[in-house]
């Protein structure tokens, strides 16, 4: 009886003590960044998780004989979390357009040097023009420019509009999910109903909450950003809200015939994701090469093919590119950029508790 | 006499430094930052503000606290109707070495990997909805997942471990000869069990229930992952205000509840415990002079 104590307190010991060893060995890696001599060949990149192509992080190694160590967010919340709370030692991150705005204003990050950035000239003035934050490019040089649409399960139905208002479909009902994400549903919400993105206005916020609440959510079978295209993949979901690349990554080649992918014509929120050095980098240089890298057409067709995006801000890379989009970037001229809402985030996050926490 | 009292501090020294490091001091920068004014961008700002506590009074969030009442209370029901046969049947077998090592297996994975596990397993073409088709039970699928039944059914199975493993080591402890001697005394099987086992093993109970209610009380995963639009829970709320919403201080006062609850939690196990022992300790006189 009494050696079963002693193995309960003994599993319990061991896992406090695996628990502290993981603490301690966490904390010390920051600080052996750029101790070592073989660091300062070494690029630290932060970037979202599955956003960045592997072949042209290869290229990018061979040409120039260094090192690419890559680390991972799941939100600009979490990104920039980590920045404020005095994580350091990136050299390049990826925010989207709000959290860049932010950067900047917060003097986050550092000019850069046009000198060594010849390819900017093929980011497209377009987006520059929607860059309102920095259309110079002075801090930050677009990454990619997209949204989120609907993914719809071909065999499900034959006929279905090919808007937001598929949410309102009753013949879909518990076989659809959207984004659990305030500014992605209030943003469709919106647009829907002919109204901006960024709207502060009360009663078109009010109106938009009220479609939500009314329309869509008896609908849906969860507000889901983790496992939607697990679900969708495995036939639970027919209709989900997300992002296309999440939806096809997660589903075989062979069935992508299968798939719907579409931006609703009304327009949506979209974003546009920058590369941007923060203060805290110590291989600017090294930074300032990799940028220019990843924008040589070559290179950046590279990018599009391994996530089938759309060329959405380079000029140049359409034409070296082998695959096909998995949705077409002309979709995105009635898209509107999520802009940062500053003290205002209160007004979206009243209305979005009464359509998250009630039944 | 001198030389105990330093011993005394030495003993209580790693203890008390331990609680202060990891309770006591991120306790305090909780409560601190519940009364500051939110930062426009996370954080705090250093003004004092009560912001956080009016926006707590709220129909919307008391929804939420008693959605999440509820699912605890009914999941460590659950848990425990379960635990208490099986530490019941440990206690009594000849193999508790191997019954305890199947209880503590599930711990080698990853409790999101179990939980992926459970989606896999309720979904509407996953294995159980399978099965009954094979066994011509239904014809069509039921809706298993992504509801408040598949929250609690997987909060059950995360946490019965905690569960059984205070009520395995009580009910050990456990003199079955009293049992026995019940049944001599004319008492039925029935009434030997609630009259002379459950009093016996009545703070093991306690401690099960309060080690299985505080971590479903704030469970976060769970509904997130299996659960429906309607199952959001405190701890949803808080990991959205942190991170979405970027407002720390009312995620701050939402936590000082869980930390209340657990609190009153925990006093009453350690309570139930003191009483038990004062009760032993005077049936054992009582024993004595007979």
């Amino acid at each position: 009886m009494n050696h079963h104590r002693t193995l309960i307190s003994y599993l319990l010991f061991t896992a406090l003590f695996s628990f502290l060893i993981l603490v301690t060995t966490g904390c010390s890696k920051d600080e052996n960044n750029g101790e070592s001599s073989k660091a300062d060949n070494t690029l630290y990149l932060f970037n979202w998780t599955y956003y960045t192509p592997e072949s042209v992080i290869e290229a990018f190694e061979a040409e120039y004989g260094v090192n690419v160590v890559l680390d991972y967010f799941a939100s600009n919340e979490d990104m920039f979390a980590k920045l404020k709370g005095g994580g350091s030692g990136y050299d390049v991150v990826f925010p989207s357009q709000d959290y860049a705005e932010i950067m900047i204003r917060e003097k986050m990050v550092i000019p850069l040097d046009h000198a060594k950035l010849d390819n900017l000239r093929y980011i497209s003035p377009l987006v520059r023009e929607k860059a309102t934050y920095d259309p110079d490019m002075a801090y930050a040089v677009p990454y990619y420019l997209g949204a989120s649409g609907i993914a719809v399960m071909k065999d499900s139905l034959e006929e279905y509009p090919r808007d937001w208002s598929i949410f309102s479909d009753s013949r879909f009902r518990n076989r659809m999910s959207m984004l659990d994400d305030m500014r992605e549903v209030m943003g469709a919400a919106l647009a829907h109903l002919g109204y901006s993105v960024n709207s502060l206005n009360p009663d078109e916020l009010e109106a938009a909450t009220r479609l939500i609440n009314e329309q869509w959510k008896p609908n849906i079978v969860k507000f889901d950003a983790e496992g939607f295209a697990k679900a969708f993949s495995s036939g639970e979901f027919s209709v989900v809200h997300g992002y296309g690349e999440a939806v096809f990554e997660e589903i075989e080649e062979e069935r992508w015939d299968e798939v719907d992918f579409f931006l609703p014509g009304e327009g949506g929120p979209m974003y546009l994701d920058s590369m941007m050095i923060p203060v805290t980098a110590k291989h600017v240089d090294l930074a300032h090469l990799f940028i220019n890298f990843i924008h040589r057409p070559e290179m950046y067709a590279q990018f599009l093919d391994r996530f089938r995006f759309p060329s959405t801000v380079h000029t140049e890379a359409e034409q070296y590119r082998t695959t096909e989009p998995i949705y077409s970037g002309d979709a995105l001229a009635a898209y509107e950029l999520k802009m940062d809402l500053g003290e205002n985030l209160s007004l979206y996050d009243e209305l979005w508790q009464t359509i998250r926490y009630d039944d | 006499m001198k030389r105990s009292s330093r011993l005394g501090i030495t003993y209580a020294g790693p203890m008390g430094l331990w609680l202060t490091i990891f309770f006591l001091t991120p306790l305090f920068i909780i409560i601190l930052y519940s009364v500051l004014k939110k930062g426009l961008y996370g954080g705090v700002e250093w003004t004092f503000s009560s912001a956080a506590y009016r926006q707590l009074v709220n129909p919307a969030f008391a929804k939420v606290l008693f959605r999440t009442l509820t699912v605890s209370v009914t999941a460590t029901a659950i848990t425990m109707a379960l635990a208490l046969p099986c530490g019941y049947a440990m206690a009594r077998s000849s193999h508790q070495s191997l019954f305890l090592g199947l209880v503590i297996v599930p711990f080698w994975t990853n409790s999101l990997i179990r939980i992926y596990a459970w989606i896999a397993i309720l979904s509407s073409r996953g294995f159980a909805n399978e099965l009954l088709k094979q066994l011509h039970i239904i014809e069509e699928s039921l809706s298993l997942i992504y509801n408040q039944g598949a929250v609690i059914t997987v909060l059950v199975y995360m946490y019965i471990p905690f569960a059984i493993l205070p009520l395995f080591t009580t009910i050990d402890s456990f003199d079955f000869q009293l049992l026995e001697a019940a049944r001599d005394l004319g008492a039925s099987r029935f009434t030997s069990i609630t009259r002379v086992l459950l009093p016996n093993i009545r703070s093991g109970i306690i401690t099960s229930g309060v080690f299985t209610f505080i971590p479903i009380f704030g469970a976060y995963t769970v509904p997130l992952l299996v659960g429906g639009k309607d199952s959001y829970m405190i701890g949803n709320i808080i990991v959205d205000q942190v991170t979405k919403t970027r407002n720390w201080p009312l995620a701050s006062a939402i936590s000082l509840i869980i930390t209340l609850v657990s609190t009153v939690g925990v006093m009453w196990m350690l309570m139930a415990g003191a009483q038990e022992k004062r009760e032993r300790a005077q049936s054992l006189r009582k024993a004595g002079t007979r």
